[in-house]
């Protein structure tokens, strides 16, 4: 990115999204915003190969500040992923197959309390039979 | 200077040639020498391709002036298409190149790209943000899908467990209250599982799938060792995409 290149690129996005980006990606980044998703991150896309080094042309901008890649969704990760073309907003195959049981996105929580642990799915099985133990009969020895 | 020593070089050199060329014999002289190397032919009489005045001649066939017919000549050196573009047009120009060279630029540019990379940490593509490219076939993280009705598709046929190479899944089936026959356990170990995607291609109803999802770490083993609950709720969270990647790959299978 050429000197002139930056400056431009910062008096279009202005001061204050310059230091966020600052802050966050490193890097100065101007695109179109294709669109957020339910937690409010922003996804963006510049498909300019003069402006954006091809492969670095779509990006996400966290709404946490704790960000961590799983907070994308999976509509949109299809997206960032370059699987899709089209973003989930524009994309009629993606909403057309959205079925209405869809569960929430939860992102990864390993390290915290909410972390996935692995029980017995079969224990309802083997407990519903409870042994009882016959009182022995007879004349006892 | 190199592109003047070229030119210098090269010019006067180039246009000698071309004059050079355009005193060459012509094409009629040419046709001549083709004809009269062409060996006579045997049998002069009844050869068909032989005109009545050739036959009259004794089979000598007279000289002609060969001539395409006008508009479908050869091109001349001078009407060669393309001759009309100047493919330097649109680039530098010398006295571009030359200050180019001369003061450097191309070094100037360069020590600020290595300057720019100096504040920064190494990277292609700054991870979280931007991610790489994947497949829709991509074999990820694994989940059990449902119908579009809710319905869990899995029908307990154990034909991934039979196929599984790397024998990381565990599958237990009874029959539910209603009579269809479903999995009480579902469990794959993903410390075992070789990600081959043979789960996927084994089975009948489109159950078990491996999504595109690859962040999916964790802290302690035992929380890789699925169950059938974490499937389905992978499935359930991820099936608008899941969907749409298969949608994408159906044409080729
Ligand atoms: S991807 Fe391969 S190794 Fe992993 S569970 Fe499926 S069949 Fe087994
Ligand atoms: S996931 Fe598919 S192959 Fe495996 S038991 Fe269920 S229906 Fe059969």
């Amino acid at each position: 990115m050429s000197l002139a290149r930056y400056f431009n690129k910062v008096r279009r996005i202005g001061l204050k999204e310059y230091f966020r980006q600052m802050m966050y990606i490193g890097d100065v980044k101007v695109g179109r915003c294709v669109g957020s998703d339910q937690f409010g991150n922003r996804y963006f896309e510049n498909m300019n190969p003069e402006e954006e080094v091809p492969g670095r042309h779509r990006w996400v901008d966290f709404a946490q500040h704790d960000f961590n890649a799983t907070q994308v969704p999976a509509e949109w990760h299809a997206w960032i992923s370059h699987i899709r073309k089209d973003p989930p907003p524009e994309d009629r195959v993606m909403q057309n197959l959205s079925p209405s049981w869809k569960a929430p996105w939860i992102e990864n929580l390993t390290g915290t309390r909410g972390a996935y642990r692995p029980y017995n799915t079969t224990l309802p099985k083997y407990d519903t039979w409870e042994p009882k133990v016959a009182s022995r009969e007879g004349p006892s020895a | 200077m190199s592109f003047v020593r070229a030119y210098m070089a090269a010019g006067p050199s180039v246009r000698a040639a071309a004059m050079r060329m355009a005193t060459r014999p012509n094409s009629a002289l040419l046709a001549h020498r083709l004809l009269s190397t062409t060996a006579p032919r045997s049998n002069k009489a009844d050869d068909p391709f032989l005109s009545e005045a050739a036959k009259a001649q004794g089979g000598v066939i007279p000289p002609m002036n060969v001539r395409s017919p006008a508009g479908t000549a050869l091109y001349s050196a001078k009407d060669e298409p393309g001759k009309d573009i100047d493919p330097y047009k649109d680039g530098p120009s010398a006295i571009d190149k030359a200050v180019q060279i001369f003061f450097l630029t191309e070094i100037l540019r360069g020590m600020w790209i290595v300057l720019e990379q100096f504040f920064r940490p190494p990277y292609t593509i700054m991870y979280p943000f931007e991610k790489g490219p994947l497949s829709p076939r991509f074999r990820g993280e694994h989940a059990l899908r449902r119908y579009p009705s809710g319905e869990e598709r899995c029908i307990a046929c154990k034909l991934c467990e039979a196929i599984c190479p790397a024998q990381a899944i565990t599958i237990e089936s009874e029959a539910r209250m209603d009579g269809s026959r479903r999995t009480t356990r579902y469990d794959i170990d993903m410390t075992k599982c070789i990600y081959c995607g043979f789960c996927q291609e084994a089975c009948p109803v489109d159950a078990i799938v491996e999504t595109q999802n690859q962040e999916y770490s964790t802290e302690t083993r035992e929380e890789l060792l699925y169950n059938k609950e974490k499937l389905l709720a992978n499935g359930d969270r991820a099936e608008a995409e899941i969907a749409a990647n298969l949608h994408a790959d159906h044409v080729y299978r």
